[in-house]
């Protein structure tokens, strides 16, 4: 009762917000930058800083449609078919002839919105499991690029190469493009209305459900909006690479949930980071670069990747103990996407 | 036996009869089979119950009455062992205890019947009376169908054992779980509010059982709302108010008018504000033959400015007609606000709904304060395409200030604050909504006396404005406060309207717990579930898919063998079953993984990783010691990688998918680490001791079947297996019964890399090499394999058996490319055609099975 007496609440609300995601990627990052300085020095010529900026901004592109379909409970094993298959049209399509550009872009993209839905159809409407649908449509991505390839790799055209493997002042085509990417997926979850609540129906499903929202459309929409991105990567990583082949897409899998875990977002949806991502996906491609200038083997780098997510995952889930641990069973299976209160 | 039909006049009892006249045993010569002395218990420094005594004897019903919260369920779950007491004493058959345990309680012979039952949807009816029953039981184990039937038949519940519960009506699990209650014969029973789930024919049947039970002893705690069925049942009667007694008496002492009195009166602190004098012909939401699922023909007429209560004991329709009214379900007749019809359309957009589970259903936890108060009303805080954060804010901080929220701040996560601030959050958001009508159910629950003020008060306002407000509460004394007009419902039925000054706690308790209405909907599903036939039990059953795989297999066999004779020949034949047995293997492991729940994404490195180990120690040459060394090092690699996995989920709070991400990249990593390149030519001698095969048929492959159905054969008849498919089908109602899950998810995993094991064994030999970089993709096949002989991803259910038979139609696949002269694109294409119908047949035949519960 006495709460009455005392003066109204003055509420806060700052303009800028930062998430813990991109607070620990940001320390790791810079942890890394000093101690590669002290250790490492040759990773910051301007060839190695150039390479981590193109594979870092095509890593971070994949990790942002990740990102949109675990935010939603779910989880994308499509991702090494949808590459693979947009490396394999952006470079076959135009046989060589720069003239044929626009129209690999064209099939691409359609290759792209069939896949998303196909996906959105079997996790959001038929209700599949996330992991099996996108482990079903991976195989038949990959039908697709075997059917278009052949097998057999062709050389990127030279402007596909220009777009995507060249430069402004410096800096790599491919991270301007994620860096538009990263501006995008920003502003349309964080800004529109529909952005807001896809981000609401991520979550809590069953609240969106309850205040009226078309839950299953927005969970299902999040395959089509990744795939656009898978799109996106795989388009500027046949132009990055000149003699693309046709598995290019397979390790990118497992680093793609990896940076989203890193970046902060929980595996059992609600709300995406995608600029905890974007960085994650820098820490993982510099941390790459940097094992690389020590010399050290593959394995190694692994093992650090591997140590760096269990670290980043345990941060994270300390401070959400208190959320995680109530969570029943039917909840707590990371990859059902919304089947909340089913029974 | 129960006076029927809707009629219900409060206060007007005298038709029911008795049909227990047996004498309450309490002459003091007979020892109560169990005293509670003294019980206090507190949540949070908040007493749930001061001071409360109860006892109960051999053959007795002790009806325990009180309002919603008046702590019954509290002190039942004090007596069952799932609430240590804070103070008192039980006293069980002359021993004391201070608290007890679920385990000591079952033990001494308590058993309760929760409303709820704890049951596993996944399993079986015969399954789910092994999993939660001790052994002894089903000691006979020749005779343990006839003794799961017999338990069945004692609560006449017509259901066949190999059904499974999830196509049981609810009214049938209750049941069930009452059967299970029987099976202990217990020696105390504690039924919660059983009648509530079930129909008339149900509800008479359990009062016989009832009376039979007690005829043979038993002392029964029987928790109830329904005087009538108190009078009914009950020999002597315990009345709780506000977590103390408030009488005890032989029922034929005391009269209902007394009963009454003592259950009602409770003292709410805060304060309502003052009601609406509204104008009587200013009708402005009309509920016409209103009816949706759950309740049924709803005619109710409020004024302009009132606030309209829905009472009646808790289950009985009301939460279904809230969401009706928020457009969330169909409904028929008419509901109409300020003289215009609704559809459910309209409903959703025009109805601000604030959800009784507020944790569940009303705010997204991990979102900020902000975010939760401005999701329903985005639209205004437009600008051009974009949400002006500008804008937003300013009308979200308003509008929190407003109802005086108090939160460290606007941006801050929505679980960091109070009970009564959270409902204010969902408040805020309904009022930015502009709404036309707001459904508020339960919005006191849990929010604390000062906060509840507040509340009543925005709620006030909000009818003040001109907007309807329709409030469902369990509080009785609540909604004689705060609304002008309440309707009572039981049964899903309206069996009371109240206003002006007939709108009274009193007056809402009678017509609610004196009401003997059977709804309609309630007495149909009686007689919907029907014994299921033998064609559908099978179709439903977990080894459909196994059968359905393999006659695709068949098929495809016979497709090939006209296009290629040579297809069965003995070199195929042995080369595809030496691959199906490495995939075999693992995905046995896998299986254990999803059975529980869950998921191993390790398993590929890890077949990976145990080759590389043992490409050190079994070469040609190498002396026998460093032989049995290589396959001990590549068990405990095993047991290892396992043991990390469920020690991740179990300590370290991971989910299945992380957990093993992290493993499958390191384990990766280590291989790398001890070989970077292919090395380590592997026993000449010890490959082909692993390839032997007689006929076609490779010994490995025979080892794998006979694994398999040793498997199998516990997966549905052993503790673990039952164990295993409970923890999988349900955690909690597998905790509740028993089974310890943390055990079983860290055996689940361990499991799983023991089976990783026995693959990298075959493929040791298949590999005949250390190489880094294979077995990884092992992880995927592992999955599909799986998914394709029909095991659930989420859990509960599944079958070996289809796991190897999925594997090797997988390995068939790959294999009839070939011989089919196809290029490699029809082996993706055939691979994702094959996982994608049959998920989504599998699905198919789950979700009619559901429909038609």
């Amino acid at each position: 009762m006495t709460d009455q007496l005392q003066q109204r609440p003055v509420l806060k609300a700052s303009r800028f917000r930062v998430s813990k995601g991109l607070v620990t990627m940001l320390v790791a990052l810079v942890v890394l930058f000093v101690l590669s300085g002290s250790v490492a020095p040759s990773v910051f010529s301007t060839n190695v800083l150039f390479s981590w900026l193109e594979f870092g901004g095509v890593l971070a592109i994949i990790g942002l449609g990740q990102m949109l379909v675990v935010q939603q409970g779910g989880v994308d094993l499509s991702v090494p078919g949808a590459v693979s298959l947009a490396i394999v049209i952006s470079s076959q399509v135009p046989n060589g002839q720069d003239s044929g550009l626009p129209l690999a872009i064209i099939v691409g993209l359609a290759y792209a919105i069939g896949a998303g839905l196909l996906n959105a159809f079997l996790v959001g409407f038929i209700k599949l499991n996330a992991i099996i649908a996108t482990l079903g449509t991976n195989a038949l991505l990959f039908g697709a690029v075997l059917m278009i390839s052949g097998g057999i790799p062709r050389l990127s055209t030279d402007a596909l190469r220009k777009i995507a493997g060249g430069s402004v002042s410096g800096i790599p085509n491919a991270f301007i493009f994620a860096l538009v990417a990263l501006a995008l997926v920003w502003l349309l979850t964080k800004k529109t209305v529909i952005g807001r609540r896809f981000e609401m129906v991520g979550a809590n499903a069953a609240a969106g459900n309850a205040m009226g929202l078309r839950t299953r459309t927005h969970i299902g929409l999040s395959y089509l909006w990744s795939q656009l991105l898978y799109w996106l990567a795989g388009f500027l990583l046949a132009g990055i690479t000149a003699q693309p082949t046709a598995y290019m897409g397979i390790p990118y899998l497992l680093p793609s949930v990896a940076v989203v875990v890193l970046g902060g977002t929980s595996l059992l949806g609600g709300r995406g980071f995608p600029v905890g991502t974007f960085f994650a996906a820098l820490f993982l491609g510099f941390l790459d670069q940097f094992v690389l200038a020590l010399g050290v083997p593959y394995a190694a780098r692994t093992l650090i990747q591997a140590a760096a997510l269990a670290l980043g995952v345990t941060i994270y889930t300390l401070n959400w103990k208190k959320m995680l641990g109530g969570v029943g069973k039917k909840q707590n299976n990371s990859p059902q996407a919304s089947a909340v209160g089913a029974g | 036996m129960l006076a029927s039909g809707a009629t219900s006049t409060p206060l007007d009892l005298n038709q029911i009869t008795r049909i227990e006249t047996t004498m309450a045993p309490t002459t003091k010569t007979t020892t109560a089979t169990m005293v509670l002395s003294g019980i206090t218990k507190r949540f949070d420094g908040v007493a749930a119950l001061s001071d409360v005594s109860l006892d109960v004897f051999p053959g007795e019903v002790h009806a325990l009455l009180g309002e919603n919260g008046a702590g019954k369920s509290t002190l039942m779950n004090v007596a069952t062992g799932n609430y240590q007491p804070d103070e008192g004493i039980i006293n069980f058959e002359g021993d004391s205890y201070s608290t007890l345990t679920p385990k000591i309680a079952a033990r001494l012979g308590i058993a309760i019947v929760h409303q709820h039952p704890a049951v596993l949807p996944d399993m079986t009816v015969f399954e789910n009376l092994r999993v939660a029953l001790p052994e002894s039981v089903f000691a006979d184990k020749k005779n343990a169908k006839q003794t799961a039937r017999d338990l069945l038949r004692n609560v006449d519940l017509n259901v066949d054992l190999s059904d499974r519960v999830e196509d049981l009506s609810v009214a049938q699990s209750y049941l069930l779980e009452i059967s299970k209650a029987f099976a202990l014969s217990p020696k105390v029973l504690v039924l919660d509010e059983p009648t509530a789930p079930l129909d008339k024919e149900s509800v008479d049947l359990l009062f016989s059982l009832v009376a039979k039970v007690k005829a043979a002893g038993t002392a029964i705690i029987y928790i109830t709302h329904r005087l009538a069925e108190v009078r009914l049942l009950a020999d002597r009667v315990t009345v709780l108010r506000d977590g103390r007694v408030r009488g005890v008496s032989t029922l034929d002492a005391v009269t209902d008018k007394e009963l009454l009195s003592m259950i009602i009166g409770r003292e709410l602190a805060s304060t309502f504000p003052p009601k609406v004098n509204a104008v009587e012909n200013d009708v402005y939401l009309t509920l016409e033959n209103f009816s949706g699922s759950g309740f049924s023909n709803v005619n109710v007429q409020t004024r302009r400015g009132e606030i309209l209560g829905v009472a009646g004991v808790v289950g009985n329709g009301q939460s279904d007609l809230m969401r009706t009214l928020a457009g969330l379900n169909a409904h028929t007749g008419v509901v109409s606000i300020g003289g215009t019809a609704q559809s459910k359309r309209d409903l959703i957009h025009h109805v601000a709904h604030l959800p009784a589970n507020r944790i569940h259903e009303g705010l997204a936890m991990t979102l900020s304060v902000q975010e939760n108060a401005a999701i329903s009303a985005l639209k205004k805080f437009r600008i051009g395409p974009f949400i002006s954060a500008r804008k937003e804010r300013r009308s979200v901080l308003e509008q929190l200030q407003e109802l005086e929220v108090k939160a460290p701040s606007a941006d801050a996560n929505v679980s960091a604050l109070s009970g009564g601030n959270q409902q204010k959050v969902v408040m805020a958001r309904a009022i930015l909504s502009s709404p036309e009508l707001v459904v508020a159910d339960e919005p006191t629950q849990g929010v604390d006396v000062g906060a509840r003020a507040e509340i009543y008060r925005l709620l006030r306002e909000i009818a003040d404005s001109g907007v309807p407000v329709v409030v469902n509460s369990s509080d009785a004394k609540e909604l004689e406060g705060l609304c002008d007009r309440v309707i009572v419902m039981s049964r899903g039925q309206v069996v009371a309207e109240l206003a002006g000054a007939d709108n009274n706690e009193t007056n809402i308790v009678t017509s609610a717990i004196t009401a003997t209405a059977h709804g309609e909907s309630a007495s149909t599903e009686a007689d919907a579930p029907k014994r299921s036939s033998r064609f559908r039990r099978f179709l439903t059953g977990d080894y459909s898919p196994t059968l359905l795989i393999a006659a695709v297999m068949v098929v495809l066999a016979g497709y090939i063998l006209t296009q290629n004779p040579n297809y069965l020949n003995a070199f195929n034949i042995n080369s595809i079953l030496m691959l199906s047995t490495a995939l075999g293997f693992i995905a046995v492991g896998q299986t254990f993984a999803l059975l529980i729940g869950g998921i191993d994404l390790s398993v590929g490195p890890l077949a990976g990783l145990s080759v590389v180990v043992a490409s050190f120690f079994i070469n040609d040459g190498s002396p026998v010691m460093s032989i049995v060394i290589g396959f001990i090092l590549m068990l405990a690699t095993s047991l290892i990688v396992g043991f990390i996995n469920g020690g991740l989920m179990r300590w370290a709070g991971f989910t299945a998918i992380a957990a093993t991400l992290v493993t499958y990249i390191a384990v990766q990593g280590v291989s790398f680490l001890l070989r970077d390149a292919p090395d380590g030519y592997i026993n000449q001698s010890i490959t082909s001791a692993i390839k032997f095969k007689l006929g076609p048929v490779p010994v490995a492959f025979l080892f794998l079947v006979l694994v398999v159905i040793f498997l199998e054969r516990g997966l549905r008849n052993s503790r673990w297996g039952l164990s295993l498919r409970a923890a999988g089908s349900n955690a909690e109602s597998a905790r509740r019964v028993g089974v310890n899950v943390k055990k079983t998810n860290m055996l689940a995993y361990l499991a799983s890399s023991t089976m990783v094991f026995f693959g990298a064994v075959i493929l040791l030999a298949q590999l005949g090499v250390g190489d880094p970089a294979q077995g990884v993709s092992y992880t995927l096949s592992s999955i599909t394999a799986v998914v394709l002989g029909g095991t659930s991803l989420l859990g509960g259910r599944g079958t070996f058996v289809g796991t190897i038979v999925g594997g090797i139609l997988l390995i068939q696949v790959m294999n009839a490319i070939v011989f089919l002269g196809l290029t490699e694109m029809w082996q993706y294409g055939f691979q994702g055609i094959l996982i994608l119908i049959a998920a989504i047949v599998y699905s198919v035949i789950r979700s009619r099975q559901k429909k038609e519960a």
